[in-house]
């Protein structure tokens, strides 16, 4: 056991020796690692800083069902209640209506420009939530035809948009993270390549004279987790400045649209994960760059 | 100690290194190996070490038949041996101690006993002060003694010199065979391939023969 880490303290600090003594070259690298991690989880914090607002907004299907004066209320709220697609009728009258929207805007005297209340009564229903988007438009047709039915809006349509332009986001991220990853793999096997290049003499020596394969792999290995790690905090470090930088802008946008919102920094978890990761990934690619090295000795 | 059994060495593209070569070396015996420059004496010692692979025929060192070692039990059955290599294979990036230390690392000694060996195998060669300089600052016959001390410093039963007298001066030549027969008294098994043997007949020890891959008289 003592011998176990005799070894493996003697690699370690000759890995640390040797990125120490190619400052240039180490930063270079770490700089590659941190760009390529820093993408998607730019992309992974955008996306849940969304989703984090989507998830407060209703995405149920929902229709409002605006009626002429002249319609017949009975009627049309005992259809309502038949149809199977429906899991929630409420009918709100014109006064309510109103109401409501003076409460939402803050004014009491909204009537006093106007010669009567402009606003027409309404059904708003919720449907089923396994009702398909085909059948909610059918169910839309069906209401225009009847005569007391003025307009009819599907209200969670943009909501449901916006949730699928999300999980399109996500399928973009999956792609991208699989790229990137792939890439990791390459410049840091490369990267290893060149180091194994340059102690080619030394690692032929200590292979004549009974070094195991693990002794040669022990510093390219460390050497790879050293770097992948603190690339992955370069990663880390890039993502936050870049929405540090693009936050106040985004948060006039948003406030534009009366919403409080701001992207968020990386926390801990996804700092962990992200070094984690490029860890990982650095290490695969020196595993298979000293693989491919040490085929050629017997 | 070291048993061949009708080796034959052939290299990718037909060449016929060694062929079907039998012998039979002792413990502790010292053995020179003679021949011309193509003979096969650096294809026998590669396989007697275990580099090379022998295309037909059992190598046996200590027992254990080389020819079907696996590749994680190769390195462990390197280190009963020293190796001293035509070409030095010296590292210049990298003092003198750090050259003889490197078998030491390989197998893991602790630092108090790393530092005592290399000294003492420094010491050993004649190159004691010369420790933190970088071997490029040798002469040539330094640098062969420095090949000499890292072959020695694990102290193994087994050493192969690989024509350890070429390019240097008669004395030169004779302080290095002095050298291996220091380590011979103590009981270390060697053998040394070299093509003038004028030198070896000073010692008087068994010469094997080696022409075009065989025994010759």
């Amino acid at each position: 056991m003592k011998h176990w880490f005799r070894l493996h303290g003697l690699a370690l600090s000759r890995t640390v020796g040797a990125l120490l003594r190619h400052p240039v070259a180490t930063l270079l690298h770490l700089a590659v690692i941190g760009l390529v991690a820093s993408l998607p989880l730019g992309l992974y914090l955008l996306l849940s800083s969304v989703a984090g607002v989507t998830s407060k907004m209703p995405v149920e299907p929902q229709l409002t069902v605006f009626l002429k004066p002249e319609a017949d209320v009975g009627a049309l709220r005992a259809q309502l209640a038949r149809d199977g697609r429906l899991a929630q009728t409420r009918f709100v009258p014109k006064d309510e209506a109103l109401k409501s929207m003076e409460a939402a805007i803050g004014s009491g005297d909204l009537l006093a420009g106007l010669p009567d209340n402009p606003l027409p009564d309404a059904f708003v229903l919720t449907a089923r939530r396994d009702v398909p988007a085909a059948e909610l438009t059918r169910l839309e047709q069906t209401l225009l035809t009847d005569p007391g039915v003025d307009t009819v809006q599907l209200d969670s349509a943009w909501a449901a948009r916006l949730e699928k332009a999300i999980a399109l986001g996500r399928h973009a991220l999956q792609v991208v993270v699989l790229l990137l990853a792939v890439a990791l793999v390459l410049v840091t096997g490369n990267a290893i390549r060149m180091q194994i290049l340059t102690r080619r003499e030394e690692i032929e020596v200590a292979k004549l004279i009974g070094a195991t394969d693990s002794f040669i792999r022990r510093p390219f290995h460390y050497s790879a987790a050293i770097q992948g790690v603190l690339g992955g905090l370069v990663g880390c470090g890039i993502a936050a400045g870049a929405i540090t930088w693009l936050n106040p802008a985004v948060g006039e946008l948003a406030a534009a649209y009366g919403q409080p919102f701001l992207l968020a920094l990386p926390g801990p978890v996804e700092l962990a994960a992200v070094c984690v990761t490029t860890m990982l990934l650095c290490l695969l690619g020196a595993w298979f760059a000293v693989w491919r090295h040490l085929r050629r000795y017997r | 100690m070291i048993q061949f059994q009708q080796v034959t060495k052939r290299y990718p593209g037909g060449l016929e290194a060694l062929k079907g070569l039998s012998m039979d070396i002792q413990p502790g015996e010292l053995v020179f190996l003679a021949g011309h420059s193509g003979a096969g004496k650096s294809t026998l010692l590669k396989l007697i070490a275990g580099i090379e692979k022998p295309t037909a025929g059992t190598v046996l060192v200590n027992g254990q038949n080389l020819a079907r070692a696996s590749r994680g039990s190769l390195p462990y059955v390197r280190r009963h041996f020293g190796l001293i290599f035509q070409d030095h294979k010296i590292l210049f990036d990298r003092s003198v101690y750090d050259n003889v230390k490197l078998p030491l690392d390989i197998i893991g000694f602790d630092g108090r006993e790393v530092k005592r060996r290399v000294l003492a195998a420094l010491d050993k060669v004649g190159l004691s002060g010369k420790e933190k300089l970088n071997p490029i600052a040798l002469s040539g016959g330094e640098q062969q003694r420095l090949c000499i001390a890292r072959a020695v410093v694990h102290r193994p039963a087994i050493l192969l010199a690989d024509e350890p007298t070429a390019n240097l001066d008669r004395d030169y030549a004779h302080d290095i065979l002095e050298l291996f027969k220091s380590f011979h008294q103590v009981g270390v098994t060697l053998v040394i391939s070299a093509h003038d043997e004028t030198l070896m007949a000073d010692y008087g020890r068994r010469i094997l023969r080696l022409k075009n891959g065989q025994f010759s008289a």
